[in-house]
């Protein structure tokens, strides 16, 4: 098991890097391309998700701009990038299974894969390790964001 | 000053501004093209508040609307900007004003003034209705039958969950083809839609949405352009 901590029941991995602001998680892969998600707290606040929308293969996003939609019962939002580049895959098993986004935020509910243009840039405002488990613990506290029910189960 | 009623209408109550700030939009309001048809004079005589359904309910009075609009206390004007003008449910019921006067209308002159200039109320008011305004906006049709779904509606009972279960099949046994639909409430022509994201662009609507939810406007943009760009119209964009 990753190494991770709870915070009223809200799983946050220490070994990616978060936008804490935005409730989204970076992974750096191997080839240099990063992987974007939503925070389990972010599910946790949309509800049950019912409908995914993510960019097209090619699109070339600024940081901070939306790399896909999330469409819950009484929420919609976007998932905001933190990292800037050309979009190289997109989670297509959202289309069919949207509450992947519920059950696995971390792994299976990823939502796109980007080439960078800046990695090293905008790695340096993310968050990761401790560092973003206290900020997201502040967070959540400030803003008394409620605890994570994982409803749905929650897989690794 | 006693209202009778438990309306704050004390100063200071919300977030201040300047004098000069309150008169810039309550300048915005009457500049309005509506306002001269929507307020004429008030003379106290209650019909508005007898007839309107969130007086009941709420510690609000269209008259109280028409009477700081007609005195231009900006004031007051201000404090119903962040406070009562969002209980109003825009039946018109108070159309009934023997003077012609619609405290209805001169509401809906001061919500797009807050909205406009991005008041924190205004935020805070449309805040919960994120999903129901993308609806409208990117399809058309204001409520989806998917939104049916038993961790947001528990109030409604437990067949929700059966209903949503099932919604696809149940939605094709109705006659009507165009509603054999879940994402929408009704089959929407993408003639129609294209029409539709023109004119939220010709009429400056996204620049209102820009104001009180900036990840709404984000999406919405996406949606629409991609749209719109697929339909040749390459040159329209939202920025």
């Amino acid at each position: 098991m990753a190494d991770q901590e709870e915070i009223r029941g809200c799983i946050i991995l220490k070994d990616l890097h978060y936008a804490v602001g935005d409730h989204t998680w970076v992974q750096v892969n191997d080839d240099g391309t990063v992987t974007v998600g939503m925070t389990d707290v972010a599910q946790n606040m949309a509800g049950s998700v019912l409908h995914a929308k993510v960019k097209k293969v090619g699109a070339v996003r600024k940081k901070g701009k939306p790399v896909g939609t999330v469409e819950s019962s009484k929420w919609v939002g976007p998932v905001k990038t933190p990292i800037a580049g050309e979009i190289i895959a997109v989670n297509e098993a959202l289309q069919n299974d949207p509450q992947l986004i519920n059950r696995s935020p971390y792994h299976k509910g990823w939502i796109a894969k980007l080439q960078p243009s800046d990695l090293d840039g905008d790695l340096k405002e993310l968050l990761s390790g401790d560092d973003a488990v206290t900020a997201y613990r502040d967070k959540i506290e400030t803003e008394d964001i409620m605890g994570c029910k994982h409803v749905e189960g929650f897989e690794e | 000053m006693s209202l009778g009623f438990a309306l704050d209408l004390s100063e200071n109550k919300y977030a201040d501004v300047s004098t000069k700030e309150k008169e810039r939009l309550f300048e915005e309001v009457k500049a309005d093209m509506r306002f001269n048809d929507v307020l004429y004079g008030c003379y106290e005589c209650g019909i508005c508040v007898a007839a309107c359904p969130s007086a009941r309910f709420y510690d609000f009075s269209p008259r109280v609307i028409a009477q700081a609009c007609s005195r231009e206390d900006i004031d007051l004007v201000y404090t119903l900007m962040n406070d009562s003008i969002w209980d109003c449910s825009q039946c018109f019921s108070c159309d009934r004003c023997p003077r012609g006067n619609s405290p209805g209308g001169l509401i809906t002159i001061l919500r797009e003034v807050a909205v406009n200039n991005g008041l924190q109320t205004a935020r805070d008011a449309l805040e919960g209705y994120g999903r129901i305004i993308y609806k409208i906006m990117s399809t058309g049709t204001q409520v989806s039958p998917d939104m049916l779904q038993a961790d947001a509606f528990p109030d409604w009972g437990t067949h929700v969950t059966e209903i949503s279960d099932n919604l696809e099949i149940w939605r094709r046994a109705l006659p009507p083809e165009t509603l054999h639909t879940t994402e929408t409430s009704w089959h929407v022509d993408e003639k129609t839609i294209i029409e539709l994201y023109l004119i939220w662009h010709m009429t400056g609507v996204m620049d209102m949405i820009k104001e009180v939810d900036e990840g709404l406007f984000m999406i919405l943009q996406d949606v629409m352009e991609e749209r719109l760009e697929d339909a040749g119209y390459d040159d329209v964009t939202f920025d």
